[in-house]
């Protein structure tokens, strides 16, 4: 790689935004130079919509509208939708936000599938569904359009009416498993690992052609073919290549000195191994395996035996380079991305302690000291701090977690929280009254009133039963448990109750010991946590969606392998997501990590970075046992327990920090466990001429 | 350990029929009442006998609650087998047999077998759905049925091994291309004849059906 090519890449902020789309998406340069001329020689746009518009929450003023194209190159179908930039109207959110929705020429050989919502009020949409099983959102039609987007469509492509339900429209149903077992025959997989870089530029070398791939990478041209041609090479075996980019962007202040330093470091990761693996795969006995190159300590478990045959080349870790990176320059890092005094390891190359030495827990005596005479935390963000780095002490947590949820203000005294405690308990004893006078003949009547309390109670008794706490029969604790969730069922009567929510209830009860509180601080985690039980389980996609954006952010090799091997959806994370990781630790454990969470100290969303840690942590042993999907799902099940917290929180913080605010920008707005958006939120508004 | 071939299930109804119970009473023969309720997929294995050839089992566990069929329906794929489960003391977990038998045709190979299970049957006393309807609907819908009982053990062995025993004799009918694990079936080390090998279809059935 050569240093000149870092230098105006990582300048191009358009560029490194661009990094951040999903897997299907393709570079597209500075579209306002552009506009509509941006299209790649021999492509021909075979429709175009204006005002498609996606509603990325439930506020008018934060619908993105945005011009939907069909585009024809060769036999190739790619569907694109830019949104318009600088919307003078209803531009509340920011450019970066916008630009998370973008949908860059996604060939119709990843799309599985279009449903057509034709409501009696309103605009129709589409929700196009990808071979990942990964869904844009719905796509509503301010003007109409959507009989000819699916007449177009079928026109390039092999698209048939599904028979379970004429709204869904199949694409390139008939060659599905035809397509795979071909890809899987033709294709050496560890090309294809270096082919599938999400960003990947053109990828004509692979010798049978693969036509997926191939097309996939056509648009980036925009950017300037020519220049890429002579590169596609060192792109196309350098999949360590675009997070470091991103860190790099990232910490402004980064010098000629260091870019050296890290081009330098990148030519090397080419002689050591993975980017050669494309070449290498016929001929095996030459391969090292890459990890033994270098002097990195390897993270290896305690618990469970790394076992990686020898055979198998793994990428090796990018983030694992621009560690080095930070830590060598520590200073500059640190105050480009806030007050960290995480990077304090000078010596390159040594890896094994990055976030700072965990804490022991906070006790009584200092959490004195955060409190002022009358009871108000003084400095609550040291204390969440305090907290990030140690957890509390177990005695502490009643009083603790109420300020963590959100159930009491940091600044209130201790005789105003003892008054609203009274007075929530009264407004509890309200709800709760609601169900309890509902009578035997009422509830025959009460279908749904029926079905919750049913599911409730059978999944009370199947919580956490082994805890001496709930264990036994007639439990009076248990009995708690359903008290407060058929009482939420009401409070909240439109999310209801989901199971895992008893999960979710278990150690704050625990904790809590009260009726009434342990109902206030439940309601206030459902808050941040709700969407992850709605019915169409959008908060659990916009997590996992986010989970795979920062893998490919921070580890494109491995983020290139799920692809590689249909996994990209990413439901092997999801038990970890719905419960925070309530099934995975025992359960002391899982009480110091929610501690940790909920101080939303680096980040609200630092648990999605705790999924790409564990991950990471084992990344050379799934991709070097070449684990498919249900290997996967199985691996990471059989985790639970046999994770260090600790580690994986160092980890973790690490991670936050290396990704910053491009890691912050691939977590779209209002993921779980963020707040809902607010309307308040104002975002500097640009012109345009590409506005219509 | 060799197997000759290894199946991969599925277990699928409405919540609290009593899924684990049935997968935990084949691996472990044992019965937990108090067992936490599955959240997203639970995996059990064990290896049985059939025609003297031995098969590793491997069992997905799913959560049945409707909130979660959207990620239930990524483990169908690649299933052999499927157990349906319905609890015979709840009419309901009856009534949406149809809307999981939907799941599973949209979502899996349509060579997998099903075998319908009415769970619970210890508790006759409170039953609210009749064999007969149980083997009604299976019939109706081609699938091969059972009662059984997680808690007494009752028809379980029956219900994994026979679910087995069918999709063997698919084998060795030559249904299935035993190299493409989208069937749902890895050939293993243990020593197999090919598809071609043994079509007398003899099959050591441990436990009839009721089709």
């Amino acid at each position: 790689m050569q240093e000149t090519e870092l230098h105006d890449l990582s300048d191009d902020a358009d560029y490194a935004a661009s990094q951040q789309h999903g897997s299907a998406s393709i570079t597209r340069s500075d579209s306002s130079k552009r506009s509509s001329s941006s299209e790649p020689e021999g492509a021909e746009i075979v429709y175009l919509k204006d005002n498609v518009t996606i509603h990325p929450t439930q506020f008018a003023s934060e619908r993105i509208s945005g011009r939907l194209k069909l585009i024809k190159q060769g036999p190739s179908l790619f569907m694109t939708w830019i949104p318009y930039k600088g919307q003078n109207s209803n531009a509340k959110l920011s450019e970066r936000d916008r630009n998370l929705y973008t949908i860059r020429a996604v060939p119709f050989t990843d799309v599985r599938s279009i449903r057509r919502h034709t409501p009696t009020l309103g605009w129709q949409y589409i929700i196009v569904v990808l071979s990942s099983g990964l869904a844009f959102p719905p796509l509503y039609f301010y003007n109409g359009g959507v009989r000819e987007f699916l007449a177009t469509v079928k026109q390039h492509v092999f698209l048939v009416r599904s028979a379970e339900d004429a709204n869904v429209f199949l694409v390139n149903d008939f060659q599905d498993r035809l397509q795979r077992t071909l890809s899987s025959l033709e294709l050496p997989r560890a090309v294809s690992v270096a082919n599938g870089t999400p960003t990947s530029i053109s990828v004509s070398e692979s010798p049978n052609g693969n036509q997926e791939r191939t097309d996939e990478g056509f648009y980036d041209g925009s950017s300037s073919t020519s220049q890429y041609n002579g590169r596609q090479k060192q792109k196309l075996h350098d999949p360590a290549r675009d997070p470091l980019i991103h860190v790099l962007e990232k910490f402004s202040l980064v010098t000629k000195f260091a870019r050296e330093t890290t081009s330098q470091l990148f030519r090397e990761s080419h002689g050591d191994g993975f980017s050669a693996n494309g070449r290498r795969i016929h001929n095996q006995s030459s391969l090292d395996y890459p990890r033994k190159a270098s002097d990195e300590p390897q993270k290896v478990p305690d618990e469970i035996p790394q076992k990686v045959p020898d055979e198998i080349p793994v990428p090796s870790d990018p983030c694992e380079k621009t560690s080095c990176r930070n830590q060598n320059h520590g200073e500059e890092a640190a105050t480009n991305v806030g007050s960290f005094e995480l990077i304090d390891c000078k010596e390159f190359g040594k890896l094994t302690v990055w976030g700072k030495p965990r804490l022991p827990p906070l006790g009584l005596e200092e959490w004195a000291t955060f409190l002022d005479s009358e009871g108000r935390v003084m400095d609550s963000k040291a204390l969440r701090k305090r907290i990030f780095y140690g957890g509390v002490e177990h005695r502490l947590r009643k009083e603790i977690w109420a300020f963590l949820l959100g159930y009491h203000s940091y600044d209130s005294t201790y005789a105003e929280r003892e008054y609203r405690g009274s007075l929530k308990k009264s407004e509890y004893e309200t709800v709760k009254h609601q169900w309890q006078s509902i009578t035997p003949d009422q509830a025959k009547r009460f279908t749904k009133f029926r079905e919750r309390k049913g599911l409730i109670e059978k999944d009370v008794v199947r919580t956490d039963r082994s805890l001496s706490f709930y264990d036994g029969d007639d439990n009076s604790n248990v009995n708690l448990l359903r008290d407060i969730l058929l009482t939420y069922s009401f409070y909240n009567f439109d999310l209801g109750y989901c199971q895992g929510m008893s999960d979710l209830l278990s150690p704050i009860l625990f904790v809590m010991k009260d009726e009434s509180e342990s109902f206030w601080c439940f309601v206030a985690l459902m808050e941040r946590l709700g969407p992850n039980f709605n019915r169409d389980q959008n908060g659990m996609h916009s997590q996992l969606f986010a989970i795979s954006k920062l893998v490919e952010l921070l580890d494109s090799p491995l983020h290139n392998y799920f692809k590689q091997n249909d996994s990209l959806n990413y439901f092997f994370c999801f038990r970890w997501v719905l419960i925070q990781f309530k099934r995975e630790f025992e359960y002391e454990k899982t009480m110091r990590l929610w501690e940790v969470l909920w101080t939303h100290y680096l980040s609200e969303h630092l648990h999605l970075y705790v999924c790409v840690a564990i991950l990471k942590r084992y990344r050379n042993k799934i991709m070097g046992e070449q684990m498919d999907f249900d290997t996967l799902l199985k691996f990471i099940n059989e985790l639970s327990g046999h994770i260090d917290l600790d580690a994986i929180l160092k980890d973790a913080e690490a991670l936050c920090i290396c990704a910053g605010e491009n890691g912050a920008a691939s977590i779209p707005p209002g993921t779980p466990p963020s707040l809902p958006i607010e309307n308040g939120s104002l975002y500097p508004q640009q012109d345009d001429d590409d506005v219509l | 350990m060799s197997y000759a071939y290894l199946f991969k299930y599925i277990i699928i109804g409405d919540t609290g029929v009593g899924k684990s119970c049935l997968l935990l009473q084949f691996t472990d023969k044992r019965f937990q009442p108090v067992h936490d309720l599955t959240i997203g997929v639970e995996f059990g294995a064990r290896m049985i006998t059939i025609d003297n050839k031995p098969i590793k089992l491997q069992i997905w566990d799913t959560a049945g609650q409707e909130s979660f069929r959207s990620i239930t329906r990524s483990y169908y794929r690649g299933a052999a087998g499927a157990l349906l489960v319905y609890d015979i003391t709840r009419r309901e977990t009856f009534n949406h047999l149809a809307s999981w038998l939907e799941d599973a045709r949209q979502h899996a190979n349509a060579n997998m077998t099903i075998m319908l299970i009415g769970n619970k049957c210890d508790l006759a006393h409170r039953r609210a759905v009749s064999t007969e309807e149980g083997e009604q609907f299976a019939k109706e819908h081609g699938l091969i049925f059972m009662e059984a009982s997680a808690k007494t053990a009752q028809n379980v062995e029956e219900a994994f091994i026979s679910t087995a025993a069918t999709i063997y004799k698919k084998i060795q009918e030559g249904v299935f291309d035993v190299s493409n694990e989208s069937y749902g079936i890895k050939v293993g080390y243990g020593g197999i004849p090919g598809p071609s090998g043994g079509r007398d279809g003899s099959v050591s059935q441990a436990g009839g059906c009721c089709n």
